[in-house]
């Protein structure tokens, strides 16, 4: 265990235990993980392309089956393997929120039905209510006029933008954003990012795959460098970014400010 | 040839040709609404996990892709009422067995178009919380009705072209009523004709509706 994690107080809100998980016989992405996660806590993941990440988020988000290991949140057994099965805890399922790299807007849904659909249908809010706080978010992110527009009609950058608030409209414990500035235009990043940020006043604990590494300054409590399906560096960005121990994340981070100037 | 048409006599008789198209489209829209909510239903066992859906599903598709449209109307009109000791109107059996017929169809269709709909899209209805039955309602079928449209409506036209063939089981539709008129008034080429070009004449503007669709999905992807 590194020193960051020997300092926190209080229980953690995920518990990963020896997560493994390959796709197909002799493909291993997961090759046993292990880590906690606490309240407030902003972890960024960075890493070579293929070397879990996504895979890992994935898993958080209870979207994939894993080989072995357990995921508890807040001390409750949210995903397990037993038997060749996975179990997965749905009602835990709906507090974890995540934005994904390509656009996921509904196609045939406004603006503001896409925000409104799961309060309305999995929390059984009423459509005047959820609409009322779409709104609001839209507005504080500056996208009010957006409301009735079909993603179609949007920017990379505001479809990213409405769906970070699509998934704020469920009031997660726990925000999960996966490459979420990826698959956009250099100018597009920044007013995405900006959205992020603003998220940390409210101590939202997130989990964020990134590869862009003055964004990860800027946002991460807490850096995590996963390569070869494990996690090879934990510790402040201070560290993990500037003066990494090990030479695999000290050549990755020098290879990643090199690209990005 | 020195035939002398004489259209006048089907316009002095329309009334019974338009009666009978006014049958074939009912039955035909009837069969559409039946099957694509039956063919989606189908695409979705075609393409579970288990067998004990895929089976009876696949058997479906093929028993109505493997034998002969006149066949499986004859069976359904002959067979089910003594099988099933069910008498139903001949509409509502020409109805059900063109609605059979075209679900087979649009099963096919529609699981290209449900295997097409982005996995991020499903990942982000599980990540909204939705329980699988209301992604499947609010997500996929949306998306994949949008994909198949232009092979649903294809297979429409044919639908109520095929509709025709319920003449043969005594379903007063447009055929029937054109065949009755054409040996009360001995002019089958004016008669035949006419019906062709009803058919034709309803079929053309859906048929173009496909290909605006088709240059729309051209020009987007573009």
């Amino acid at each position: 265990m590194t020193d960051s994690q020997s300092q926190r107080a209080g229980d953690p809100l995920l518990r990963i235990e020896s997560l493994r998980k390959s796709y197909g016989a002799g493909h291993p992405v997961l090759q046993g993980v292990d880590f906690e996660t606490y309240a407030g806590e902003r972890i960024v993941v960075i890493g070579p392309s293929g070397g879990g990440k996504s895979t890992l988020l994935r898993v958080i988000m209870g979207l994939e089956d894993i080989d072995e290991g357990l995921i508890t949140f807040k001390g409750r057994n949210y995903v397990s393997a037993a038997g060749g099965r996975t179990r997965i805890d749905a009602g835990i399922r709906r507090s974890i929120g995540m934005v994904f790299q390509h656009y996921t807007l509904f196609p045939h849904l406004n603006v503001m039905r896409n925000l409104v659909l799961a309060p309305c249908k999995v929390n059984h809010e009423t459509r005047a209510s959820a609409t009322k706080r779409g709104l609001a978010l839209l507005e504080r992110f500056g996208l009010a006029e957006k409301a009735g527009a079909y993603p179609s009609q949007l920017s990379g950058g505001q479809k990213q933008r409405v769906a970070i608030v699509r998934a704020l409209m469920m009031d997660p414990t726990l925000m999960l954003f996966d490459e979420v500035t990826s698959a956009l235009d250099p100018e597009l990043v920044a007013e995405v990012e900006q959205v992020i940020l603003q998220l940390t006043g409210q101590d939202l604990p997130m989990v964020i795959v990134t590869h862009d590494i003055w964004f990860a300054k800027r946002i991460a409590s807490r850096v995590l460098f996963c390569d070869g399906g494990r996690i090879v560096e934990d510790g402040p960005p201070e560290q993990v970014l500037s003066n990494p121990k090990t030479e695999r994340a000290r050549d990755f981070v020098t290879r990643v400010y090199h690209a990005n100037g | 040839m020195g035939y002398a048409y004489d259209f006048d006599a089907i316009l002095r008789n329309f009334g019974p040709l338009l009666n009978g198209l006014e049958l074939s489209l009912e039955i035909a829209i009837a069969a559409n609404a039946i099957a694509i909510a039956l063919g989606f239903l189908i695409a979705l066992m075609l393409l579970s996990r288990s067998w004990l859906l895929r089976l009876p599903a696949t058997a479906f598709v093929e028993f109505f892709r493997c034998t002969p449209f006149l066949v499986q109307i004859f069976w359904f009109f002959y067979c089910v009422p003594l099988l099933f000791n069910v008498f139903l109107s001949s509409r509502a059996l020409g109805i059900l067995a063109l609605g059979l017929i075209l679900s087979s169809f649009n099963a096919e269709a529609f699981r290209g178009a449900v295997q097409a709909v982005p996995r991020e899209q499903i990942d982000a209805g599980v990540a909204l919380g939705l329980s699988p039955w209301r992604r499947v309602v609010h997500i996929i079928f949306p998306a994949a009705l949008r994909l198949a449209i232009p092979v649903l409506l294809t297979n429409g036209i044919l639908a109520f072209q095929t509709s025709s063939l319920l003449s043969l089981v005594a379903v007063e539709e447009l055929m029937f009523n054109a065949k009755m008129l054409s040996s009360k008034i001995y002019r089958p080429i004016e008669t035949f004709t006419v019906v062709a070009l009803i058919y034709f004449a309803i079929s053309l503007p859906i048929s173009q509706l496909v290909n605006w669709f088709e240059r729309r999905r051209a020009a987007a992807e573009g």
